[in-house]
């Protein structure tokens, strides 16, 4: 029979302290803590006045330079990457581990250390340096050491995302293609890098944004041509904060369209 | 076409392969052993997926080692299929083919048509063995290796498209490996059987020559045969050959063993069971027990019977209606009766 006292669960309640909604309250507060400052970016200057300062000669120098900057330093990361990203994947060891060790260091360095550690190699005052202002192609203040900087710190997601997307195809999948009679190449084409592909395309997604936000390393080798990032310090530090809003909300939008591309057309890494 | 392996070595960190002599015509080679002991190490130094420390593979008298997997004409079926996820069945089959009125052919042979359009992980696995069969074939291959493909698949699925490749082997005239862990499979699929322990070939012969005269103890007890008995040969006359097993002494025609001390082999389909009554133990290799356990294992009962008192027990598969009839249970007392061509002795080694 169903008579009888209440169940204990709501006794328990009673004098519990309850830890769920201490949870959720926490939680929430950091969402917030992400969101309304976007939100206030977007709020804290009329539209209007946004556009109109978009035309600034400043601000239209400095997006086409990131953008251009950013997708050669993507491409070139994918390049040189994609290579080592499948042989990483494919191989075991400490070699291996030693490697991998050294890629993901860009990553964990502070990205000015970064600038000072390429200057010492193709800095003004290093051999190389001196080498390519003499040919007339300076690696420092150039649209060069603009590249040279966002793929120091930005390939490392090329790299570390398309291991991991190589990883996750099977080899007997490689071994099958080869013994259908069909080479190395064939197979990379036809199997793995479409297999891959998804994952691949996240460690792009991420290594464009990551470039295309790339400020201490880019301020150390190349002030000149100014980047995105480094148009917002001087107006910041120049005219003030209002001046910094309307690169600041064109970089806002460039992350918004690379989740968007990471949620959908990619395999979201992080997922 | 003729596969020929020879001193073929792999050392790894825990196992060593080889050395493997083996020789293949066309026909098929049911390679047989426990997981672990090297026989898909054979399939991949034969593909060329793996390289050998030394020895040779031979295909129509062409060297492979040394080949790239794609340079060789091996064919291979993977476990699962390893089906390419992102083409339909059509291009998964038309990617391998070298002509494309085979596609058709085999298509209609493993009775794809159906499937073409769709997408591998949306087939059964039955469905997805059958394909990649096809695909391999489609590239016309000099030899066919197969890594337990029926393995996966649930019991009746696994019986019709063992039915199937059955003919299907039948109609190809390329040697074909085939490696499974049960024997079932093994008798039913192969012209010879190849028993593989920790990277060896143990025996290799016709299903029923490894069945029914094993050269060792692992073969007879990986084979099925589970009645093995520490035995002495005291006699031999021209056409028998007196062992005897405890206290008991059986006479067999197995062919006289180069040593005095063997291991008697007994499989347990030819154990006689008879009712205790009549006879007595007069007649040869008649003896006397109780059923101490017994288990119904579907097709025919196992049953465990201890000789009288006697270190002596034998297992006997005993066919239900049998079973039935004698009404037996534990405790029950049988007369076993093992004819005279079921022993097997196998030399003993020092």
């Amino acid at each position: 029979m169903a008579t009888g006292r209440p169940s204990n669960r709501s006794g328990t309640a009673a004098f519990g302290f309850d830890w769920l909604t201490v949870a959720l309250v926490l939680g929430g507060v950091l969402l917030l803590y992400y969101v309304v400052p976007m939100v206030s970016l977007f709020l804290s200057v009329p539209v209007g006045d946004v556009l109109a300062r978009m035309s600034d000669p400043a601000v239209v120098d400095s997006a086409t330079t990131s953008l251009l900057s950013a997708s050669i330093s993507t491409v070139v990361a994918a390049l040189f990457g994609l290579p080592l990203a499948y042989w990483l994947a494919r191989t075991d060891g400490a070699v291996t581990k030693g490697v991998l060790a050294i890629v993901v260091l860009p990553l964990v360095l502070p990205p000015t250390v970064g600038g000072i550690v390429l200057l010492t190699v193709i800095g003004p005052g290093s051999p190389l340096g001196e080498a390519a202002i003499a040919a007339g192609f300076p690696l420092t203040r150039s649209l060069a050491g603009v590249i040279l900087a966002q793929t120091f710190v930005a390939s490392p997601f090329v790299v570390v995302t398309a291991k991991a997307a190589f990883e996750s195809v099977d080899r007997t999948l490689e071994y099958a293609s080869r013994s259908l009679g069909k080479s190395r190449l064939t197979t990379a084409r036809n199997v793995t890098l479409p297999l891959a592909g998804p994952g691949i395309l996240a460690g792009v997604t991420l290594a464009f944004a990551r470039a295309i936000g790339e400020f201490g390393a880019t301020m150390m080798v190349a002030y000149y041509p100014r980047t995105m990032p480094v148009q917002i310090w001087v107006a910041f530090i120049e005219l003030g904060l209002d001046n910094a809003y309307p690169v600041a909300i064109l970089l806002v939008l460039i992350a918004a369209a690379a989740l968007l591309i990471l949620n959908t057309v990619a395999s979201n890494p992080w997922e | 076409m003729t596969l020929e392996l020879s001193r073929l070595c792999k050392a790894y960190a825990q196992f060593d392969f080889g050395p493997v002599d083996l020789t293949v015509d066309d026909d098929v080679l049911a390679v047989l052993g426990p997981s672990g002991s090297g026989k898909t190490t054979l399939l991949s130094l034969i593909a060329g997926i793996t390289g050998p420390d030394s020895g040779s593979i031979r295909l129509g008298g062409r060297e492979l080692v040394g080949f790239p997997p794609e340079d060789r004409h091996v064919g291979v079926v993977f476990q699962e299929g390893a089906l390419f996820p992102h083409m339909t069945v059509r291009e998964n089959i038309g990617y391998a083919a070298t002509a494309g009125e085979r596609v058709d052919e085999l298509v209609t042979l493993l009775e794809l048509n159906g499937l073409l359009d769709r997408t591998p992980p949306t087939l059964s696995g039955g469905e997805q063995q059958r394909v990649a069969l096809a695909r391999t074939l489609a590239t016309d291959p000099d030899v066919l290796l197969l890594d337990e493909p029926l393995s996966s698949l649930d019991a009746p699925i696994r019986k019709r498209l063992r039915d199937e490749l059955h003919g299907l082997f039948e109609s190809l005239d390329i040697p074909v490996l085939y490696v499974t862990h049960d024997q079932r499979t093994a008798t039913a699929l192969g012209d010879r059987i190849a028993i593989v322990r920790d990277g060896a070939l143990e025996q290799v012969g016709t299903p029923s020559t490894v069945l029914t005269r094993p050269t060792n103890r692992f073969v007879a007890r990986f084979t099925g045969t589970e009645n093995l008995f520490d035995g002495t040969v005291t006699d031999r006359t021209a056409d028998e050959t007196i062992v005897r097993f405890g206290d008991r002494r059986f006479r067999t025609t197995a062919s006289d063993p180069s040593t005095s001390a063997v291991t008697g082999c007994i499989h347990p389909s030819r154990v006689e069971v008879e009712a205790p009554d009549g006879g007595g133990d007069r007649t040869p290799n008649t003896v006397t027990g109780t059923v101490t356990r017994w288990l119904n294992e579907g097709s025919a009962y196992r049953v465990e019977i201890e000789v009288d008192a006697e270190s002596l027990a034998l297992t006997a598969n005993v066919r239900p209606p049998t079973f039935e009839r004698l009404e037996l249970e534990t405790g029950s007392e049988v007369r076993v009766r093992v004819p005279r061509e079921s022993i097997h002795l196998i030399p003993e080694r020092e």
